[in-house]
């Protein structure tokens, strides 16, 4: 181990900002789902999954980043809302379980087709040309890309805040989220929320995705465990709570990079190990309600 | 779980049933015996061997998960690892410790009961589909723990050398490279399994999972405890699954890396369903089913897992009690004089 | 069996105190639903918490019951202090009670579902012997059934059987563990006149046996055949004491009267 150095704890630090970034933007899409739907979508990482390589796609395709994160999560929640339509909403009214089955199934089928497309080798994947570099932020030099990662998606949640706090659309979502039924009788068109609600979440996975891929290998099997990292973030921070979501995804990011640094050999163990600690302590998560799931 | 009531269509019409009924009757009174007979036929019913060792094995791991699944309604998605604890534990028993093979597999399914022990304990301290997202987020951590530990586990590429030398018994010579010998032997063990999970679900214990599936707070009000009782049954349900696991060691002579993998949990849930859940035989047929379809699939084509999950998701949609439990339902349907409303 | 004789006044005073409430305050956010409650009831007595919609009788009754916690003040089951026990503690020391909301194993037939709650007293963590060796549960089971009036009804889904049936089920299984203390929450609701009577029937000859107190909102069914009554109003005790002091109450002929 080298020197420790501020600038290369500093260094780590936002590499776990960008990593929890990511993982908050899972986290908010999850939750999201869940809170309306009560649809707890095991095909989450799937979704980031199939973001990643259709963002690597359309880059090639347009050769423009931007632009490829303004299609990519639209193509990505076209596919979640066809998979809402008819094959999760039929499901309604049977049981908690069976709609989690059936996204655990869906998976299966978005991984495949992903190798089908691109092949089982996976894409290689780099970051865009005009976002390469480190940047001198005056406390120390950063790479540009991790800060676009940060800043891309405080944007993308302050605007999902905005939406949920303020307008109809968002007050349809918190209404839902707590009492389905009260969202059905007052008239509004319960399906169509859902539908839009499920295409939501999946675009934001598909999102985190596109951003995600320039730091990682790009294959098949990454939602894997991006689904079980993603489910660590969301019993840490408690189901159903926007702001648990982004402070558990940057707090298992910090924690996951900080570990690489210090102990790297325990650097996977380290998230779990922190959900243990909250199992134990705060089985609802730190935002979640007592008694709602734990 | 709900059913789904749609409109009877008998699969035995009502002119046979006076013939079967009582046959079936008694099969399904002595469910284990029945169940065994069938097993001491099937290898000669499938293509190869080694295809029914493997339907064995995945069938008690199966029926093992389908304890704490179908009949105590836990959904957990982290159940490879206890396959994997007792596949790498008596395998490292062997490979390691030189110990005897029945050692070996009673440490296999000792550790697998440990390590339900200490994954129940976190687990249960959630509900409903925290319970799943947790049991598979630590079934992650027993993956990467044993990932990690290549010394003993050998890594990425398993732990190679699991064999049993040749050895007598009762004048035989039991070998188990031979095929058919190592079908008979884990028979042996499976039905030992199955008849103590038939016990278990005949006990008083049995009711009291199922009553925590129908209803938890109203058990709980009935005076049980709970949560002390989905230990018991996730630590059994363990134990089952670690001997699976013991068992597929000494057949594969291997312990590959994926036994502790994610996707090897979803299988035990995904031959639950196309089986039945919540119903004894179901897990097996859903593991016979699942296996063979495999075998057949994956000759035709390599992307076995799109045809997988579509066929799952086929079941959930049309088919949710499986092929086993649709048959049954049938059955009974058929034969239930209907009771004017 | 035949109505019991009524008890006297001097033997009353004796009677034992089985439960009490000590200073039982419970707020929900900003919302004050009991303020100070301290009351106590005597063994092998039928008492009644009564009160117009909003008093907080639910609550109380649910804090009782052990269903939730008192935010302050505590509640003693023969002079020891049970406030905060899990659920199945408080059924294993002999307190059962019935929901206000049905509650019962939908998808196990009624037999079933009474079988299940005898046997804890049996056997709990017995998963090794076959079940249908207790023999002795079933026919209580059995009995039980009968007792409620659901003799020939035992094979049937607990889910398919009428409301007022399955509130008779609901009883039996509270008795299944043959409790000192019977708490009922508004046992009458959605029920028939002719159903109404049945139940309170029963629940009069079980309150010769054993403790019973309920909630209700209907009077007339209580003032008759209790021996105690506690009104609640605004979360708070209002009145205490046998039917005709309740009756000769100031304050409560206001709030009832009061009202309409």
């Amino acid at each position: 181990m080298g020197e420790l150095t501020p600038q290369l704890l500093g260094l780590q630090l936002v590499t776990g900002i960008a990593l929890g970034a990511v993982y908050a933007l899972l986290a908010v899409g999850l939750s999201l789902i869940f809170g309306m739907l009560t649809v707890v979508n095991f095909a989450h990482g799937a979704f980031f999954m199939v973001g990643a390589f259709l963002g690597i796609y359309f880059q090639t395709l347009t050769g423009s980043f931007a632009l490829s994160l303004v299609i990519t999560p639209l193509v990505v929640g076209s596919i979640g809302m066809l998979s809402e339509r008819f094959l999760v909403r039929p499901l309604y009214g049977r049981g908690i379980d069976y709609p989690l089955l059936l996204t655990f199934g869906l998976s299966y089928v978005l991984i495949e087709s992903m190798r089908v497309l691109f092949g089982i080798e996976g894409l290689p994947s780099s970051t865009p040309a005009a976002l390469r570099g480190s940047v001198d932020l005056g406390i120390g030099r950063f790479p540009l890309y991790r800060l676009v990662l940060i800043g891309a998606t405080a944007t993308v949640v302050m605007g999902l805040w905005l939406v949920i706090e303020k307008t109809r659309f968002g007050l349809i979502i918190r209404a839902g989220s707590r009492d389905p039924e009260i969202v059905r009788v007052l008239g509004v068109d319960v399906a169509k929320v859902w539908l839009l609600v499920f295409g939501l979440g999946t675009a934001i996975a598909g999102l985190s995705g596109v951003l995600a891929a320039p730091t990682r290998a790009v294959n098949p099997e990454m939602g894997i465990t991006v689904l079980a990292e993603s489910f660590v973030v969301t019993v840490v921070g408690g189901m159903g709570s926007l702001m648990g979501a982004v402070v558990a995804g940057l707090l298992v990011g910090v924690v996951f990079s900080m570990t690489s640094l210090l102990a790297p050999e325990f650097a996977e163990l380290s998230i779990f190990v922190l959900m243990a600690l909250v199992l134990l302590v705060r089985p609802q998560g730190l935002f979640g309600k007592a008694g709602l799931m734990g | 779980m709900n059913d789904l009531r749609g409109a009877p269509t008998p699969l035995l019409t009502p002119g046979m049933t006076p013939l079967l009924t009582p046959a079936l009757t008694l099969i399904a009174r002595h469910r284990v015996v029945s169940v065994l007979l069938f097993l001491l036929v099937f290898p000669w019913l499938m293509p190869y061997e080694a295809l029914a060792v493997n339907i064995l094995i995945f069938g008690l791991y199966a029926v093992g998960f389908n304890l704490l699944f179908g009949y105590t309604g836990m959904l957990s998605f982290g159940h490879a690892a206890f396959l994997g604890v007792g596949s790498y534990l008596t395998g490292i028993s062997i490979v390691h410790a030189h110990l005897h093979w029945l050692l070996a597999i009673a440490v296999g399914v000792v550790a697998a009961g440990l390590v339900g022990v200490i994954m129940g304990h976190l687990a249960i301290r959630t509900r409903g589909i925290y319970f799943s997202m947790v049991t598979l987020a630590l079934g992650q951590v027993v993956y990467y723990g044993f990932y990690k530990a290549e010394r003993w586990t050998g890594g990425e590429n398993g732990l190679r050398g699991v064999t049993v030398p040749a050895f007598k018994f009762a004048g035989w010579t039991i070998d188990f490279t031979n095929p058919v010998t190592k079908y008979y032997v884990i028979l042996g063990f499976v039905a030992i399994a199955l008849g103590l999970v038939s016990r278990i679900l005949a006990s008083p214990f049995g009711a009291v999972i199922e009553a925590i599936r129908e209803n938890e707070k109203r058990a709980a009000a009935c005076g049980y405890d709970v949560a002390r009782s989905k230990l018991l049954v996730f630590v059994l349900s363990a134990a089952i699954c670690g001997l699976a696991g013991s068992l597929r060691a000494l057949h594969l002579s291997v312990v590959p890396i994926d036994s502790l993998h994610y996707l090897q949990s979803g299988q035990a849930v995904m031959m639950c369903l196309l089986g039945g859940m919540g119903t004894f035989f179901g897990p097996f047929v859903g593991a016979a089913v699942f296996l063979y379809l495999e075998d057949v699939v994956t000759t035709l084509t390599r992307h076995w897992m799109a045809v997988v999950g579509t066929i799952f998701m086929v079941f959930i949609l049309f088919f949710p009690r499986g092929i086993w439990g649709s048959l049954i339902a049938r059955w009974e349907r058929a034969t239930t004089p209907s009771v004017p409303t | 069996m035949s109505a019991p004789p009524i008890q006297s006044q001097a033997t009353n005073a004796q009677a034992d105190i089985l439960i009490e409430a000590r200073h039982i305050s419970r707020r929900f956010g900003a919302f004050q639903a009991l303020t100070d409650i301290t009351v106590q009831f005597r063994a092998k007595q039928l008492c009644a918490i009564i009160g117009p919609n909003g008093a907080g009788k639910s609550t109380f009754f649910n804090i009782l019951s052990g269903a939730i916690e008192p935010s302050s003040g505590s509640v003693l089951f023969q002079g020891q202090d049970i406030t905060g026990l899990a659920p199945h503690e408080y059924a294993r020391r002999g307190i059962a009670k019935s929901f206000q909301i049905t509650n019962v194993f939908k998808q196990l037939s009624a037999h079933e579902n009474v079988r299940v709650a005898v046997q804890m007293r049996h056997a709990r963590f017995d998963f090794f012997s076959p079940r249908a060796r207790l023999a002795g549960v079933a026919q209580t089971a059995q009995e039980l059934l009968e007792r409620v009036g659901l003799a020939g009804l035992g094979q049937k889904p607990a889910g398919d059987l009428a409301h007022g049936q399955q509130r008779s089920l609901e009883i039996a299984m509270a008795l299944a563990a043959d409790p000192q203390l019977l708490l009922m929450d508004e046992p009458t609701a959605g029920m028939s006149p002719e159903e109404t009577t049945v139940m309170m029937d029963l629940i009069t000859e079980l309150a010769a046996e054993r403790t019973v107190i309920l909630v209700e909102h209907k009077m007339k069914l209580v003032m008759g055949i209790c021996k105690t009554l506690i009104v609640l109003h605004h979360g708070q005790l209002l009145a205490q004491g046998t039917p005709e002091d309740i009756r000769a109450n100031e304050e409560v002929r206001r709030v009832y009267l009061g009202q309409g």
